[in-house]
């Protein structure tokens, strides 16, 4: 870790916790260093994080290291729309259904990976459904029917009061007679 | 009005003399059958899953009842959609369902199937099963335990019992251009092939 910290510009966030961020350009020369040059051989996770005001993406590649005790998460802005990023399915092979994933949920391209079609969503027309500008409430009001009857978020406040007054007023009549 | 197993033995005979009422010996025959013999198809679409296993093993034991779980859908009578349900999911059950052989009912476990339950507004499931298959059984709650479960099975044999053509899988017949006009606005160009020809010969 001390040599790669003289090599990068890490940052330490918590005990076990190291982030790196990186531009586009260097992210899979990045990534290949870290996966053949030091103890980051594993790719746990890929996320995504839609900064909708600043209009970019961010990519998250978090690594763990041999003795499974430290992470390591390279981060790179990309960004929103026609994105395409080198895959790194060719180091780390488990990369190719998180790619996958993020593919389908926000439309990032990833240059490399061959199995970018349906995921979770089959024969999906509309916005990938993680992006934010995607409205979800009115998606689902347009798909499907709810069953009359059901009506959320209702200010039952008052109907409690009632019923407790009622079930008091009746307990005192009982206590009285 | 008695209490307790009075009650209940009362209520059973009562039901038994309306059924005797309108069932000839070899109809009461065949229904009690069917009612203590249910072969559950061992599917589960959602988290509902998880309460089937404590159900069917040991501690609760529900092969007392005549419950049984069967590998493939021609052998089975009950399809149980447990939970949420996506549409990639509903295409399989709805397949699956087609594949069984009649008579063969529907339960739909958990608040879920019924409209929506947490998932109301998740873009990726359906919130009402019975716009597209015929449900004959709901239990709810979120997640219903095996007792509920239990009932609903017991619920479903009285059902059963009484041999009524509101059975599920003769409203699936019956009113299968109102299901298959649901599942087609939903899934589009993906839909199965037509149920409807091998409805030929029935009735």
């Amino acid at each position: 870790m001390q040599n790669l910290m003289q090599h990068f510009e890490i940052i330490q966030k918590t005990p076990t916790l190291y982030a790196l961020h990186v531009s586009i350009e260097t992210l899979f020369n990045t990534l290949h260093h870290l996966r053949y040059q030091s103890d980051f051989i594993t790719l746990s996770q890929l996320t995504c994080t839609d900064w909708i005001e600043e209009e970019r993406f961010e990519l998250g590649y978090m690594l763990t290291n041999l003795e499974r005790n430290c992470n390591l998460m390279v981060k790179c802005f990309i960004g929103r729309d026609d994105v395409t990023v080198a895959s790194v399915v060719t180091l780390f092979p488990q990369a190719e259904v998180m790619e996958r994933e993020l593919h389908e949920m926000f439309g990032v391209g990833f240059e490399g990976n061959d199995t970018l079609y349906d995921f979770a969503l089959e024969d999906w027309q509309d916005l990938p459904p993680m992006r934010r500008e995607f409205d979800t409430l009115a998606y689902v009001q347009s798909h499907y029917d709810f069953r009359d009857g059901r009506d959320d978020n209702l200010d039952v406040k008052e109907q409690i009061k009632i019923r407790k007054a009622a079930a008091k007023s009746a307990k005192e009549a009982q206590g009285g007679a | 009005m008695e209490e307790g197993f009075n009650a209940y033995r009362q209520s059973l005979e009562s039901e038994e003399q309306s059924i005797k009422s309108t069932q000839s010996v070899v109809e009461q025959a065949i229904a009690w059958f069917r009612a203590h013999s249910m072969f559950v198809l061992a599917y589960g679409t959602g988290c509902g899953a998880i309460e089937m296993p404590p159900t069917f093993t040991s501690r609760y034991d529900i092969e007392r009842l005549g419950v049984v779980g069967v590998a493939t859908p021609r052998q089975a009578d009950i399809l149980i959609v447990s939970g949420y349900c996506s549409p990639k999911t509903l295409k399989r059950v709805i397949r699956s369902y087609e594949q069984m052989s009649d008579p063969k009912y529907i339960i739909g476990l958990g608040s879920c199937t019924i409209n929506g339950g947490m998932y109301w507004d998740s873009y990726n499931t359906i919130k009402k099963l019975d716009d597209f298959l015929p449900v004959d059984m709901y239990v709810n709650g979120c997640m219903p335990r095996p007792e509920a479960l239990i009932e609903g099975f017991v619920k479903l044999q009285e059902k059963i019992r009484l041999n009524s053509s509101e059975a599920g899988y003769i409203k699936y017949r019956d009113n299968y251009a109102h299901y298959r006009a649901n599942q087609e606005r939903l899934f589009g160009a993906q839909v199965a092939p037509s149920y409807e020809e091998n409805f030929a010969g029935m009735n």
